[in-house]
């Protein structure tokens, strides 16, 4: 029990924001929901719920296909500040 | 008739009226292939998230329109065909929250001609003001019991 209480409580940051519609041309929304190599964190790490994990899902995959966010962070080409590209 | 998104991506090499003719081009086709275009976003040059054809970076720009659902597959032949586009995305709007998303959308990025009418009314109004500061700076002059009220109007106008 002890343990359990060393983190806060998780909860859907897009439910508490009230949106209704994720634009994919919005990258920073995504950041809660991204990984350091910009993989998509599942559910159980973020708290997301599971109508705006579907939303992220879909947005997150528009977004790399439209080369706003990359599909990979490998050793090979790194980026000194990943999250820069969210900010442009 | 659909609602639509459509995103380009424009080769970064070309030079200015060549990206415009390329962007007219777009508008162009889509017009012919009866689609009504509600709103046109330009993003700019920005960097590519991952090189494109050994590209780094690339100009965006993006169409909101609504257009019968054949249109698509033709606009998209098109660009498919034309070696300036790096990259292209439709995105279909469908259900009443996407739709009120889109609306939103297009009455923000509305065609440029209704922007400059909006620029110069919000330019009318705040001559006027300016005026009425002048005044005040007067007044003050004219009787220092005045500045009191004066400096209380200042408040309330900030």
């Amino acid at each position: 029990m002890a343990e359990k209480r060393k983190y806060a409580r998780k909860y859907c940051k897009y439910c508490e924001a009230k949106i209704e519609f994720m634009d994919y041309k919005e990258t920073k929304m995504l950041k809660h929901s991204l990984s350091e190599r910009y993989k998509i964190m599942p559910r159980r790490l973020t708290g997301n719920c599971k109508r705006h994990q579907e939303m992220v899902e879909l947005t997150i995959k528009r977004a790399r296909a439209a080369a706003l966010i990359p599909y990979v962070v490998n050793t090979k080409q790194v980026i000194a500040t990943p999250f820069d590209l969210l900010n442009q | 008739m659909r609602h639509y998104e459509l995103l380009t991506v424009l080769k970064p090499t070309l030079t200015e009226e060549e990206t415009k003719a390329k962007v007219d081009f777009v508008k162009e086709i889509l017009e012919k292939n009866g689609a009504q275009i509600a709103a046109f976003q330009e993003m700019g040059t920005r960097r590519l998230a991952y090189p494109i054809q050994k590209l780094e970076r690339g100009y965006y720009s993006v169409f909101y329109f609504t257009a019968p659902t054949s249109a698509i597959l033709e606009v998209e032949r098109l660009i498919r065909i034309t070696e300036e586009f790096i990259r292209f995305m439709s995105v279909k709007y469908e259900n009443q929250k996407e739709m009120a998303y889109w609306n939103k959308q297009a009455e923000k990025f509305a065609l440029k001609v209704e922007k400059e009418v909006e620029a110069e009314e919000t330019l009318d109004e705040e001559s006027p003001k300016e005026a009425t500061t002048e005044d005040l700076v007067s007044e003050e002059v004219v009787s220092t019991e005045t500045v009191v009220v004066v400096e209380e109007a200042k408040a309330t106008q900030e």
